[in-house]
């Protein structure tokens, strides 16, 4: 699969955007100007860099509790995501939906989700509509290792493959269900191993390297425009932090950590750049620099919009009726 | 006491040529499954020491526990004493170990991939090579009772083995003049940018394969080179062919289900203990044995040098063979 320097470029300036984005809610958490849950991609950002960038605008997505690097992958605004995080009106979801909820019908981003595994049936929802309306749109649904214990999972895998919808299945497997590792709720390993009792392909790659991610999702992507049906892609990769904010993640070694640290996709994406003459130091200093600007604007942009009213926590909780249905 | 070894690698027969091929998925616990009937076959005739790679999966306890549990386990299983990194190195790891103990046989299960990391550290210990893995040229599709009762047969160390086992050859890969790794079946040279998802499959970007044996029968690169000329196991000559070019044109089984048309230059053999150099004039990379690992720019120089300094490879059809003859199924 060929890649132009610019393309790769992109996918570097994206995962270091999701880096510092998750860097600074951190640390926004912990000063408290933050309320309520946050879980934190670091780690994971060749996931969602390698696999949007296989998309076109009008393609969908659905993501997790663990969503920020989804939606910022697929497009996402950083000002009116972390006017969200901050409960502000001005927010994706008029602050009212926090980070968990963060959606953007605009850019096919059907949701973050606080709902372990809500967002498989969606996909699959997604998919079968593409199908109805026939366009040459897909759906990757993104979920993490533990989510394919619950029944939804299943759902949207045999939907899916016997409608044979246009949706690419990418597993974050971290290796753990909030603090239970893998091997004590799981008796496979591989996720992938689970697309074959749906007849569809499934495939495990290294979800640390961005290339490696964006190859077998683009074939996939492939798979899915050319009708063909769905795909399960399991990418292997690591949490830096605990489930949540506030998590001290006890039930981990401090080794385990140290080795996940030594693949960290962006210091491999920067090696792979240096080494290539893609990009200087000085460049990526320069794009660190940007970043740290565009980081900085969203986050006063958070902090000067007003809260939402007290009346509107009883607007937007039912929609209105279509004109179709009525 | 006659002891085997396994090396079973959790990560075979997963990656993206289900997605551009038709290639077969071969899960874990189907792994263990095979494991398990090694294991009793082995133990069967005369096998009273296992010795097992760890790795993530934990296949090696979870064989034991399911035989412990059917109460059908009479050899003594050991889990190799190593830090599992869930990377190739525990496979080369545990080929070094197995190696240093000077066990009567090693059953390695996994693609020609995991084979080629073996073969770099086992070099006096025989090898079974089971096929879990894709497009595989080097390991055989073979049921694991005959692998286990093969691997007693060797290890029993009873029989001359000189029609069962063969040291095969390898290309020996010379970087700027300097070694830096080996395949069993091929080397592929490709225009490809990155290492990336590993496996390697699209042929517009190849520019040349290199081979130590190739056979129309098998499928992939072996193959491509195969349907021109096929060089088998015993010939003391290798082979390389220039893809994409030239008036030579051909169709070959190039993956599961993919019969492609190709074009090539003349095959040029490689004789023994001789090399083929080249001087890279742009950026790429080197797959061998059907991954890509190796990425070179332009000014690098390689060599590619045929030996037959590979791994003693098990015939496990002959082994049977001469087992029969010299009466090692007879029982008093």
């Amino acid at each position: 699969m060929k890649l132009e320097n610019e393309k790769i470029l992109e996918m570097y300036v994206n995962m270091v955007k999701i880096r510092k984005f998750e860097e600074e809610a951190m640390d926004l958490f912990a000063v408290g100007d933050i309320q309520g849950f946050v879980h934190l991609y670091i780690g994971e950002e060749a996931v969602a860099t390698g696999a949007c960038a296989n998309l076109n605008e009008d393609d969908y997505i659905t993501s997790t509790h663990r969503g920020h690097g989804h939606i910022v992958s697929k497009g996402g605004d950083i000002k009116l995501m972390m006017a969200e995080l901050y409960g502000k009106k001005t927010g994706y979801c008029k602050g009212k939906g926090g980070s968990m909820h963060i959606a953007d019908a605009t850019k096919g981003i059907l949701g973050a989700n606080g709902i372990v595994g809500a967002g498989h049936d969606i996909a699959a929802g997604a998919g079968l509509s593409i199908k109805y309306r026939k366009t040459n749109q897909v759906c990757i649904c993104f979920f993490g290792d533990a989510s394919t214990n619950q029944s939804t999972f299943h759902e949207a895998l045999n939907l899916s493959s016997i409608w044979k919808l246009p949706v690419v299945f990418v597993c974050e497997n971290n290796g753990y269900g909030i603090s239970l590792s893998q091997k004590n709720h799981q008796a496979i390993k591989d996720i992938s191993d689970r697309a074959v009792a749906y007849n569809i392909p499934g495939v495990t790659v290294d979800g640390n390297d961005v290339f490696a991610v964006y190859e077998a999702v683009g074939e996939a992507v492939n798979r899915a425009r050319k009708q063909q049906g769905p795909t399960l892609v399991e990418c292997k990769t690591y949490r830096y932090r605990g489930h949540f904010e506030g998590d001290p993640a006890l039930y981990r070694s401090k080794e385990e950590l140290e080795e996940w640290l030594e693949k960290d996709p962006i210091d491999r994406m920067e090696k792979y750049l240096l080494e290539n003459n893609i990009a200087s130091k000085d460049k990526i200093k320069e794009i660190s620099d940007r970043l740290d600007s565009e980081i900085q604007e969203a986050v006063s942009f958070a902090k000067e919009s007003p809260f939402p009213d007290v009346g509107a926590s009883v607007e937007d909780v039912y929609s209105d009726i279509v004109e179709e249905v009525k | 006491m006659s002891t085997i070894g396994i090396i079973a690698n959790p990560a075979s027969g997963k990656d993206i040529r289900r997605l551009v091929s038709h290639a077969t998925v071969i899960d874990n616990n189907e792994k263990v499954n095979i494991l398990e009937r090694i294991i009793l076959g082995a133990q069967s005739f005369g096998v009273d020491k296992v010795y097992i790679m760890p790795d993530s999966y934990m296949m090696g306890y979870k064989t034991q526990d399911q035989l412990n549990l059917s109460k059908e386990l009479t050899a003594d299983i050991e889990i190799l004493d190593m830090i599992i990194k869930a990377s190739p190195k525990d496979t080369e790891r545990a080929a070094q170990i197995m190696e240093e103990k000077k066990l009567g046989c090693v059953v390695v299960l996994g693609g020609d991939g995991t084979h080629r990391l073996v073969a770099k550290y086992l070099k006096t210990v025989p090898l079974i090579g089971v096929s879990t893995g894709t497009n595989n040229a080097y390991p055989k599709m073979l049921e694991g009772t005959i692998v286990g009762v093969a691997a007693a047969v060797i290890a029993s160390k009873s029989y001359d083995t000189h029609l069962s086992c063969r040291r095969d050859k390898i290309i020996e890969i010379l970087k700027n003049g300097e070694f830096i790794d080996i395949c069993l079946m091929d080397a592929v040279i490709s225009i490809e940018q990155y290492i990336g998802s590993k496996a390697i499959w699209n042929l517009s970007n190849i520019k040349k394969i290199i081979v130590a044996n190739c056979h129309p029968a098998s499928i992939g690169f072996s193959a491509i080179v195969g349907v021109n000329q096929y060089i088998d196991e015993r010939d003391d000559f290798g082979a390389a062919l220039d893809l994409n070019c030239g008036e030579n044109r051909f169709l070959a089984p190039v993956a599961a289900g993919k019969i492609e048309a190709l074009s090539s230059g003349d095959l040029e053999i490689i004789e023994m203990n001789q090399s083929i150099k080249w001087e890279v004039d742009f950026k790429g990379i080197i797959a061998v044995d059907g991954e890509r690992e190796i990425v070179f720019n332009k000014g690098d120089s390689f060599e590619f040098k045929l030996t037959r300094n590979g791994p003693i490879q098990v015939d496990v059809r002959k082994t049977m063979e001469t087992a029969v003859v010299e009466g090692f199924f007879k029982t008093k």
